[in-house]
Order: C-alpha cells, then sequence, then structure tokens
C-alpha cells in the first residue's frame, strides 16, 4: 500500500508539472539562440520513407551540427499527417511544452497547421541564412502564403520516369500518356490519391484539361467520366491503386508496371545506381509540372526552438543545400536564389545538373506551372472515389 | 484477491470506460449523417463479410482440427499447429502478399489487392485457426469421455454424437473465440491495407485514413465509427452471452463431478 501511495504521488506530480510549464521563447539574435542552444537537443519530426533523406540527416546534418553547434539532432521519423494530429491534441489540451521541435511540412498539412495556429511565426528574421532564399519559393506553400510560418527548404517538381528498355516511343503529354495506357495494358498506374504523389498526377491532368480555369472552383463532372476511361488500361484494370508512392515504386522497380513518378526531377538517379531501379530509366518530361517547395517549421509549444532555428540556418546553408542536391544522399533542388550566392557556390550547384535520369532542366522549368491550392486537392480527394469504383 | 490486483483490475476496467467516454465526448455535436457516404456504406458491407467469413471458417477449420488431434491423440501435431500464432500479423500480411501478388499456381483466383479479398480471408484463416485451436483443445481435454461412449452405445448416427456430446460443451470456447475474432478482425488495419483494394474498404483502413489525411474535420467520421461499432460489438456480446446462459449454467453444473 505504502509503494501504491508512492506511485499515486508520482503519478500527481508529473501531471503538475506538465501543467505547470510555460512556454519557450526564441532568443531575440541567432548568436545568442546559438548560445542556448549549446549541449542540447533536437527532435526532427519527418516524414521517414526515403533511405536517401534518412542518410543526409543522419550521416551529413548530425555531425556537422554535432562539430559546430555542439547541438544534437535526434530525427524522428513518422507521418507528417499524424505529428499535425498530435500537435493539434496538445494545443486542444493546452500544452504548452511540446515533444518536436522542429518539423519538415508542406501542402495541406501546413494549411490545416496554420489554420489551427500550431505554428511559431516572424522565422525569417531569426535566421541568416534566409537571406539567401529564392522569394518566390518561399513565397507560398501550394497555394497558401507562408506568412513567414514556415521557412522553404527545398524546390521540387514533378516528373515521370519511364524504363527506356521497355518503352521505345516515350508519350510527349497527358493525352499520348493516355493512348500509351491502351496500348500497354496493365503497364501504367498511379497511388491513390489520399496520397501525395497521387494527388499531384490527378491535378496534372485537370491542368492538362482545364488549365486555371478551376482553381478554387468545381471540377467538372466531365473530368471525371474523362479520368474514368483510364481505369480499365491500369495495372489491375483499375480496380485496385497502389496505396503509396513507395509501393508504386516496388511496381517499377519489379518491372510490373514500365513507369513511375514522383516530386524531385532527381529522384530516381540514387534508385537507378544502387541497381532498385531498371538501368533504362529516363524522365520524362511532359507538357506541364507543377513545382512544390517543402518547408520546415518551429511548432508554437517547441521545447528547443533555439535549436530549431539554429538547425534551420545550418539546413539553408550553401554547403548542406548542396550536399542534398547531390544525388548521393537525395537529390533535393535548393530553395536558395543561385543569383544570390557567390561565384563558386553557384558553379558547384549548375555543375550537379547532370544525371542519367535527369531531364533536361531549361525545358523543366519553362513547363513548371503553379499548384493548385488545397480546396483542389480536398475535392480530388472527396471525388476520386468514383473513378476507383 | 490481494489489494494490487483489485487496483491493477480497476484501472485496466477503466481503460475501455475512458477510451468509450473520449468517442462520445468527440462526437458530441456530430452531423451523424455524413456517415451516409458511399464509402462508408461500402466499407461497412465488405467488413462484415470479410470478417464473418474469415471468423467462421476459422471456428470451424480450429474445433475441427482440435477434435482430430484429440481423438488421435497426436501432440507432435498439436505442437506444430501453433506456430502460426507467433507470426506477427503484419508478417503474415507480407507473407500472403509475396506469395500471392504473381506468379503463385493458382493466380488468378487467389490473387492479392483484389475485390474479393480472398487473400485477405486466407491470410485471417491461417493466423486465427490456431488461436481458435487453442481455444477449443483444452475443452476438449477436460471432455468427459463417458458422454461419448453412452451417444455410442445408444448408436446415434455421428453427427448426432456430436451434437449431444461435444456441442454444448464447445458454446463457450466458441463463442469467446468468436467475440474475439469478430472485434479484431472487423477493425485491423495491416492486413486488408496490404492486401485490401482501394475501394470498397475495411472499416479499419478507411477510418484510419480519414483520421490522417485531409481536413481534420473528417476524424470526426473515424470517431463516430468507432463509437458505433464499440457500442455494435458491446450489444452483441451480451445478447449473446445473455441468450446462451441458461443452457451454459446447466453444463458447468453437469460438469461438477
Amino acid at each position: 500500500m505504502h509503494r501504491l501511495k508512492q506511485l499515486g504521488l508520482l503519478v500527481s506530480l508529473v501531471f503538475l508539472a506538465a501543467c505547470g510549464t510555460t512556454r519557450a521563447e526564441i532568443a531575440p539574435t541567432f548568436e545568442e539562440a546559438a548560445e542556448e542552444a549549446k549541449q542540447s537537443t533536437v527532435n526532427f519530426y519527418m516524414w521517414g520513407g526515403d533511405d536517401g533523406i534518412n542518410r543526409y540527416i543522419d550521416e551529413y546534418v548530425a555531425p556537422r551540427l554535432k562539430e559546430t553547434y555542439d547541438l544534437d539532432l535526434n530525427r524522428v521519423p513518422m507521418d507528417t499527417a499524424e505529428f499535425v494530429r498530435q500537435l493539434s491534441l496538445d494545443k486542444r489540451a493546452n500544452r504548452e511544452e511540446g515533444t518536436i521541435d522542429l518539423m519538415w511540412i508542406n501542402g495541406d498539412n501546413f494549411r490545416n497547421a496554420a489554420e489551427a495556429e500550431l505554428l511559431q511565426g516572424d522565422l525569417l528574421d531569426k535566421i541568416p541564412n534566409a537571406a539567401l532564399l529564392n522569394e518566390e519559393a518561399q513565397a507560398t506553400d501550394a497555394g497558401t502564403p507562408t506568412n513567414g510560418l514556415e521557412v522553404a527548404w527545398g524546390n521540387v517538381q514533378f516528373v515521370l520516369h519511364y524504363d527506356a528498355d521497355k518503352v521505345n516511343n516515350p508519350p510527349t503529354t497527358f493525352d499520348e500518356l493516355h493512348r500509351w495506357t491502351e496500348e500497354n495494358p496493365g503497364r501504367f498506374t498511379y497511388p491513390e490519391v489520399t496520397d501525395f504523389t497521387g494527388n499531384a498526377f490527378v491535378r496534372h491532368l485537370l491542368y492538362a484539361e482545364y488549365a486555371d480555369t478551376v482553381r478554387d472552383g468545381e471540377i467538372p463532372d466531365a473530368f471525371w467520366e474523362e479520368l474514368s476511361t483510364w481505369s480499365p488500361n491500369l495495372w489491375k484494370q483499375g480496380t485496385t491503386y497502389p496505396k503509396s508512392l513507395a509501393q508504386l515504386d516496388q511496381l517499377y522497380a519489379s518491372g510490373e508496371v514500365w513507369m513511375t513518378m514522383g516530386f524531385n526531377e532527381r529522384r530516381a538517379e540514387a534508385e537507378r545506381n544502387a541497381g532498385v531501379f531498371p538501368d533504362g530509366t529516363r524522365a520524362l518530361t511532359l507538357e506541364h509540372s507543377i513545382a512544390s517547395t517543402h518547408f520546415l517549421a518551429v511548432p508554437f509549444n517547441a521545447k528547443n526552438p533555439n535549436g530549431a532555428i539554429v538547425v534551420i540556418n545550418e539546413l539553408l546553408s550553401p554547403e548542406a543545400q548542396l550536399a542534398k542536391q547531390d544525388a548521393t544522399y537525395w537529390g533535393d533542388g535548393t530553395s536558395l536564389d543561385l543569383t544570390k550566392l557567390d561565384a563558386t557556390d553557384r558553379d558547384a550547384f549548375l555543375k550537379l545538373d547532370e544525371g542519367v535520369t535527369y531531364p533536361d532542366p531549361q525545358r523543366l522549368a519553362e513547363r513548371s506551372i503553379p499548384d493548385y491550392g488545397p480546396a483542389v486537392i480536398d475535392l480530388i480527394r472527396e471525388e476520386w472515389d468514383r473513378v476507383a469504383k | 484477491m490481494s489489494r494490487s490486483s483489485l487496483w491493477l483490475s480497476l484501472v485496466v476496467l477503466a481503460l475501455p470506460f475512458t477510451g468509450v467516454t473520449f468517442l462520445i465526448y468527440e462526437t458530441v455535436g456530430f452531423n451523424w449523417s455524413e456517415l451516409n457516404d458511399e464509402a462508408w456504406r461500402a466499407s461497412l458491407a465488405v467488413t462484415l463479410y470479410v470478417t464473418l467469413t474469415s471468423t467462421l471458417l476459422s471456428l470451424m477449420i480450429g474445433t475441427w482440427l482440435a477434435r482430430t488431434i484429440y481423438m488421435k491423440r497426436s501432440s507432435w501435431l498439436a505442437s506444430l499447429l501453433k506456430w502460426p500464432m507467433f507470426v506477427p500479423h503484419v508478417a503474415a500480411a507480407y507473407l500472403f502478399y509475396l506469395l500471392f501478388s504473381g506468379g503463385f499456381p493458382v493466380y488468378g483466383l487467389f490473387e492479392a489487392n483484389e475485390r474479393n479479398h480472398l487473400v485477405v480471408i486466407l491470410t485471417y484463416v491461417w493466423k486465427e485457426v490456431p488461436f481458435v485451436f487453442l481455444m477449443v483443445v483444452g475443452t476438449y481435454g477436460q471432455l468427459n469421455h463417458g458422454y461419448l461412449d453412452m451417444a455410442k452405445t445408444l448408436q446415434l448416427k455421428p453427427l448426432e454424437q456430436f451434437r449431444v456430446a461435444e456441442w454444448p460443451f464447445l458454446v463457450k470456447p466458441l463463442l469467446d473465440s468468436f467475440w474475439v475474432l469478430v472485434a479484431f478482425i472487423s477493425f485491423a488495419y495491416e492486413v486488408p491495407a496490404l492486401l485490401g483494394v482501394t475501394f470498397p474498404e475495411l472499416l479499419g483502413v478507411l477510418a484510419y485514413e480519414r483520421l490522417t489525411t485531409g481536413l481534420f474535420l473528417n476524424a470526426f467520421e473515424s470517431y463516430a465509427v468507432a463509437l458505433i461499432w464499440t457500442l455494435f460489438i458491446f450489444t452483441g456480446v451480451v445478447a449473446s452471452y445473455a441468450l446462451t446462459a441458461k443452457q451454459r449454467r446447466r453444463i458447468e453444473r453437469g460438469m461438477r463431478r
């Protein structure tokens, strides 16, 4: 019984401690923040489904932070929607000291987090390297203004990849891709629209038909009827779709389908070099390609916001951005404005633009289109079921 | 009963009540007609189909195996049968995914990711048969052989023998197993997520999807479904035990020596 009382006391103490904490503040200058952050740990919550990205953080970024700032980086792999959800529960429970210090976010997850006021503002003034950012990429996130609640980390475009050993005359437009699927039944599919990439593929088809006329409006029925005509010639006759991009990549790697897709024009290089993707893997740029920026944000109840600021600044340094864009780890496009860099750094970035699976950068840039807003993403999610049936 | 075990039982008991209270709290003011969309309706139908088919098949096969092994007294077979229990559900799902996602001899009829969900059912049956077997084999171990001998002496047909000398004792373990399996399979995630299809999705998969993607508004749909399903299973359990109470009591008394 005595033990039990002790336990009860302990539990209530923990509970009281949790209620009594106050929010940690960000130091006024970066130098002070770096001083505060010494010997602390930053919990970085990020989607963990890509080996290259994980290695970039663990093998490249974390040791540099330790050396330069005496700071430990703890990568926590989790689906973005899930930790945004966890934060919103924190908010409702008035939990002022959370577990997340830094998070990787974009698109409708950011829109949700911003609407629910889960993020710290005015980040840009506190981060010296933010001055190097590409202002256009930084301004909006899939149609939602960023307002200093997040900082651009990388900037990529949507491309398809195909196996040139199997596909002799690759299509050049989305219409031709449709015809190609008819001639090669079962060799193409796209992820479900609850998946980030699957939804983006459908947005490309939407753009091919209606361009800017459907922004924030309604999607005409005719579009869904047209999309349904793709189904009989897709993988498994369109009776089911890969649940995620990872599953589509697996189908592509095993040769069951002949094309895959995704944001980030350099994503296939490392996979091909590792022998996962077929040797004949090449990029396919169709008539347009959505540009997408992904961001870093600090939650309202971060325990170590100063550490988070230091990590963001490091992730935006030209050296870290260059290593990120290199195919060794990730191959992710930079969020920096190359014209703001000095000549040596700029040349280093330009030199990276050579890879067997890379699209022609000039051509890709010309075909870049801004993304639809979250309203269209939601509409596709709600209405696509009729195609899946 | 010691004090600590009493406290522990109270904590264990409090958890489901906390869960249900949370669900009720979250669904206050929820517009229930939102659940009347096609995805949820189709999901309910396919969930009932998969759950009942896998559960009933597991019960039948598990009982039959327990009976056979009891009659033949083969203990090595009994220990061999248990091993699928030690394979995690997600590993079983992967195993069946690898077997049936292409190239297997009966590919076409049994295929991962097809709308009849045959491979989902197969995975569950493979995983749950040993569980039913364990639940039932104990009963057979304690079975009074006298009843069976009497039924034989009275020259009843084999099916009649089973009905009078074995079935009454099996009601309790089978009922227990039935509800454990129904509660588990109907709202599980891993197996149908890997082996199921995009439409219709099983309740667990659809609920998880609505909980984690898109607008937070959809999360309330998942809470509402979880609440309804909990109450549904709870009602089912209470009703089925109440209906069989009399029969079960009579048998339990009869077994006392």
